[in-house]
């Protein structure tokens, strides 16, 4: 009887400990919420690269485009140059729902060589990836000119993460 | 196929970590003696690559795997003496499973830990890392040393302006290329081992002290510490460090008590570990030196044996700390890191320091977003520490003794980032604090006014019924009960006793 007792007590206080304050907050939001996930997920047929996009959102799935691209055209060593994040922010104002990944997890996504306008190898860079109203764009850099010209009319956003 | 192959990870991890124990002449009870071994044979693999590494040798599933086995081989040769002398019954009695005793009451408690255990456990499995700070370095560092074979790979070519974290311990390089390499794509399920069996640890360590119902309850705060939960199913070095920093502190904390010399000396090796996963940790490390020389007064030992004991203790967390921040960073990694320029300048400047003790406090433990970062742990804790001072006018040695590495952590990191002004407020800082957990809790758990609770819990109950175990004989539990009116003030409560084995109540060993 007394270990009874005490089991109603030990759900009791399991109770209270998940209906308290913040852990309320947080049990729902965080714990529960991954189990809804987990019952959604352990039925997914989708492929690795699915799961990764579905994870890492915007700047994954526009990384593996360019690669993609890239590849459909036999690029040989792209050096691709990214617009800072503060430009995204002060500029666009789409920051931080969508900016750009730095290079070394853009390198983790696509095995592909980013920089940013502050990078040595910025003056190396052959692509431009260029975020519009209409979306996003890979252009090709011509010319050491036409990259001196981009890269001047970025000086004034240092790249931030 | 993954699935085998994660089962004979788990038994090559098993079998290191078991070695590493009888190396040490570690005797604990049955749950302690796998957990530490599954634990210790986590940090065992995480330095083969690592070692191979430092001799240049291609990291390939096969050079990998063979090494993997041949560590736990080595590291068995007392083990292979043992059975050699006395037969496998002398390591079956270190695994002997005694017949499951659970009772009632702890099944409410378990049934939500499973649930937080088993969400925890399939996002390590089903997602990838996510974390900036693994992704931006050693998860990357592990994705390019699968193909190329070497930790000094073609990611070093790239653009690493923003990052530092190519620098940072081959801890998670390591474990994540052996799970890429067993077949994981995400590597990340050793990450599932560790919290599992710290998880067991820890339960077994505070039912020792408190009944049942009490080790439920500080463990399940524990548990839903919001940012260190997220830490269990995403790879980073804060989580790891934090084990082997308090496993460290368990057992020399015991070795105060016990007086046990083995139990230093694996202290020491623990200390190592938390090193060479956050090399900082040395820092920390040395603060315990004035507690360790306090105790070796006490115990009356000559100036020499002194020496080198602490010389033993200290030597694991030294070489964790060269291997990683000085040898490896210096001369194998084809990037220049200055580590002396991240230091302070201005030194003679406290201001910064006081303000760091004073934003950890503000900041971290007692504001709106501490308790979005740690719950309401803290709160509990100062509460109880308040009311232990005030209505008991004492603490307990023990109590003590946690109290001090609670204060030598909140120290400790304020001097780090005073010195260190990269390491951030609310990034570094933050999840260096993740130390401080388990030491609340093992504070809580020696709390004499939880202590006493759990022995009036343990009184009133009388003989407790056990799940899933044979039933005792009606004498034996008459004398349980008698003993249980009997325990003096200090002894643990019958429900504790129980678990320890017989011939050491309320000890752990």
């Amino acid at each position: 009887m007394k270990g009874f007792l005490l089991t109603i007590v030990s759900a009791l206080l399991v109770i209270l400990v998940l209906n308290v304050g913040y852990y309320k907050d947080w049990f729902q939001a965080k714990p529960l919420q991954y189990w809804t996930d987990f019952l959604k997920d352990k039925d997914d047929t989708l492929s690795l690269e699915g799961i990764m996009a579905s994870r890492y959102g915007v700047p994954y799935t526009m990384s593996m485009r360019i690669k993609r691209v890239l590849e459909a055209k036999h690029v040989v060593n792209p050096i691709i140059l990214f617009e800072p994040n503060s430009y995204l922010r002060d500029s666009l104002h789409i920051y931080p729902k969508i900016h750009v990944p730095e290079p070394a997890v853009f390198y983790y996504y696509t095995g592909l060589e980013g920089v940013w306008t502050n990078s040595p190898d910025a003056g190396k860079a052959n692509f431009l990836v260029r975020f519009t109203n209409k979306g996003i764009s890979l252009d090709v850099i011509r010319t050491p000119e036409q990259r001196e010209q981009i890269l001047n009319a970025y000086k004034k956003y240092p790249p931030i993460l | 196929m993954p699935f085998f192959v994660f089962i004979l990870l788990f038994v090559c991890y098993l079998v290191s970590g078991y070695g590493v124990l009888t190396i040490f002449g570690m005797k604990l009870k049955t749950a302690y003696m796998i957990t530490l071994s599954l634990l210790l044979g986590i940090a065992v693999a995480s330095f083969v690559p690592f070692l191979l590494q430092l001799f240049f040798i291609d990291l390939n599933p096969v050079s990998i795997f063979l090494s993997l086995l041949l560590a736990a081989l080595v590291l068995n040769i007392p083990t292979w003496r043992r059975i050699g002398k006395e037969g496998f019954p002398a390591v079956r009695r270190s695994f002997a499973l005694k017949p499951l005793r659970i009772l009632p009451y702890e099944l409410p408690w378990l049934v939500i830990f499973g649930f937080l255990v088993f969400v925890s456990i399939w996002r390590c499995y089903y997602l990838p890392p996510t974390s900036r700070d693994a992704l931006s370095g050693p998860e990357a560092i592990a994705e390019f040393a699968v193909r190329e074979h070497t930790m000094i790979n073609s990611f070093f070519n790239i653009d690493l302006w923003s990052t530092n974290n190519q620098f940072k311990s081959p801890y998670l390089i390591s474990l994540q290329l052996i799970c890429k390499m067993a077949g994981f794509p995400f590597g990340q399920v050793w990450l599932s081992v560790v919290f599992v069996s710290f998880t067991i640890f820890l339960y077994h360590a505070l039912k020792e002290r408190v009944h049942p119902v009490i080790a439920g309850f500080l463990l399940l705060l524990f548990l839903m510490t919001p940012e260190m939960y997220a830490y269990t199913f995403m790879i980073l070095y804060d989580y790891s460090n934090m084990i082997f920093f308090f496993l460290s502190l368990y057992f020399l904390f015991d070795f105060f008590k016990s007086g046990i010399r083995s139990h230093f000396y694996f202290a020491g090796l623990l200390m190592g570990i938390a090193t060479y996963i956050r090399s900082e940790t040395l820092a920390l490390a040395i603060l315990f030196l004035p507690v360790i020389l306090l105790s070796q007064r006490r115990s009356k030992d000559s100036l020499r044996k002194i020496m080198k004991a602490n010389l033993f203790f200290f030597l694991p967390s030294f070489l964790g700390y060269y291997l990683t921040a000085q040898l490896y960073i210096k001369y194998y990694l084809p990037v220049h890191y200055d580590i002396g320029g991240l230091v302070n300048d201005q030194l003679s400047d406290l201001q910064p320091l006081f303000q760091r003790y004073s934003d950890i406090v503000t900041r971290l433990m007692v504001s709106e977003f501490s308790i979005h970062l740690w719950g309401y742990i803290l709160y509990f804790t100062d509460i109880l520490f308040v009311a232990e001072g005030l209505f008991l006018r004492r603490y307990s040695r023990e109590a003590r003794n946690w109290l001090y590495a609670i204060l030598v952590l909140y120290l400790g990191l304020g001097v780090l980032g005073f010195l260190l002004p990269m390491m951030n407020l609310n990034e570094t800082t933050k999840r260096a604090l993740f130390k401080l957990m388990p030491l609340t809790v093992l504070y809580l758990a020696n709390n004499e006014l939880l202590i006493r609770a759990s022995r009036w819990i343990s009184r009133w109950e009388g003989t407790p019924i056990h799940l899933f175990a044979a039933e005792k004989p009606r004498a034996a539990r008459q004398q349980e009960t008698v003993l249980a009116k009997k325990a003096p003030a200090s002894a643990p409560p019958p429900a504790a006793r129980s678990l320890s084995k017989k011939k050491h109540p309320g000890r752990n060993r």
